[in-house]
């Protein structure tokens, strides 16, 4: 397949860099598949799981918000974190989810304290799920 | 020039070498604290460089997106967010950025204040400028959920037509003896001026829609913004401390050896005087 540059950044740090066949993001309106040359877009992502086609194997990493864009020479998603599936912390994960779960009760009545837990609820549940998916 | 003066030299150098200790474990905390900083500054570079250059592309690309971002409307108000160190003891870290702040206004006009940092909060009270918001304390381990309320309270004044300008003061980090202060324009986000522009402009699809696409994307630029300012910073202020104590234990050592030299000299001369008391008074006996 023919392949296009792929960059994914996050705060902590370049997470890969180098060529990909295909890529499959989580925007806010759908999954988007995006191959190369495709036309110059962006997009928001969500929580959700990115797969990634590079050397003819998948690899499937779990996504927290950012954004997607695509230009002439390359594609670039932007993330608040990306972490690939092989790579993730099940028993953090686990934990940051009982925490948050927690809160969530704890917090019931503060409404910004209760957006943060529910999102990090569901950034936890992300990462289990990535982590679980068996290719 | 009796025991008196000798005793006063002892008295310095034993308040010098407690000096000089304190520098010194300060030091040893800075270089260690800063080589994790330097990495987490560091790491976030690419991705804020990136975000930063998305956020200007699409503000040119997209010249008659109707949303608040971009819309340049007279200046009346301003707002600057100035990040400075929660301690002192960093050399020039905390005065070179508020003297970049003060210069940047000069007395045409006052600017509304975010204060990151306990010694920004302070400086700005202090002078009596309009602190929106203050947030001491932060820095060392800075939270997106942080950097995010950050974000939220500048984008609100300015979406509400509060403020007309919002510009972010930081120190960036080019090495551990080289920090710049450094001030960035955020709001209204300005389209890259020049060739900057790509050809293909006008092509880029916005899923659902560029104004979407640019409301949702706008705040959390701006965090991951803040958050990367505020990491550079830190890295800087760490390094300026560094400096600082190292030259501070070294003036102490200097300090310290010509001390001794003046209690030598002056025990010398002491024994000398002895001496000749002695001598003299067995003369005198003769």
């Amino acid at each position: 397949m023919t392949e296009f540059k792929l960059k994914i950044l996050t705060p902590e740090g370049v997470v890969y860099d180098g060529m990909a066949e295909s890529v499959i993001v989580r925007t806010t309106v759908g999954d988007k598949g995006i191959l190369a040359k495709h036309e110059p877009y962006v997009a928001a992502l969500t929580i959700g799981q990115a797969k990634i086609r590079i050397d003819g194997a998948v690899r499937i990493g779990a996504v927290s918000s950012g954004i997607v864009e695509v230009t002439k020479d390359q594609t670039s998603i932007l993330a608040q974190s990306f972490e690939w599936a092989d790579e993730i912390d099940v028993e953090r994960a686990e934990k940051a989810k009982a925490l948050a779960e927690e809160r969530m009760e704890q917090y019931k009545d503060d409404q910004r304290a209760l957006d943060i837990a529910e999102y990090k609820l569901k950034r936890a549940i992300n990462r289990i799920n990535t982590a679980n998916i068996k290719l | 020039m009796a025991s008196g003066n000798m005793k006063d030299i002892k008295r310095r150098v034993k308040s010098v070498e407690s000096t000089m200790q304190i520098t010194k474990a300060m030091e040893l905390v800075a270089s260690s604290k800063l080589r994790k900083a330097k990495l987490r500054a560091e790491d976030a570079r690419p991705f804020f460089d990136a975000q930063y250059s998305l956020m200007c592309r699409i503000a040119g690309e997209t010249e008659n997106l109707s949303t608040v971002y971009t819309r340049h409307r007279e200046v009346k108000n301003r707002l600057f967010i100035v990040i400075a160190g929660d301690r002192g003891l960093a050399g020039g870290y905390n005065s070179n950025i508020l003297k970049l702040v003060q210069q940047t206004h000069g007395d045409d006009y006052s600017p509304k204040i975010i204060a990151i940092g306990k010694k920004s909060a302070e400086f700005f009270t202090k002078h009596e400028y309009d602190v929106v918001a203050q947030f001491p304390g932060i820095a060392e381990h800075i939270k997106t959920a942080d950097a995010a309320d950050i974000a939220q309270i500048a984008t609100d004044l300015f979406t509400k037509g509060e403020v007309d300008e919002i510009e972010l003061f930081f120190t960036q980090f080019v090495s551990p003896l080289v920090q710049t202060p450094t001030r960035m324009p955020v709001l209204p986000i300005d389209a890259p001026t020049g060739g900057a522009v790509p050809e293909n402009k006008a092509g880029t699809t916005y899923d659902p829609s560029p104004e979407a696409v640019f409301n949702r994307v706008i705040p959390k630029l701006i965090t991951s913004l803040i958050m990367c300012a505020v990491n550079e910073s830190y890295a800087s202020e760490l390094g300026a401390r560094r400096t600082a104590m190292e030259n501070a234990t070294d003036n102490a050592e200097e300090m310290i050896a010509s001390l001794s030299l003046m209690y030598n000299r002056a025990r010398q001369e002491k024994i000398t005087n002895e001496l000749n008391e002695i001598v003299s008074g067995a003369n005198a006996l003769n």
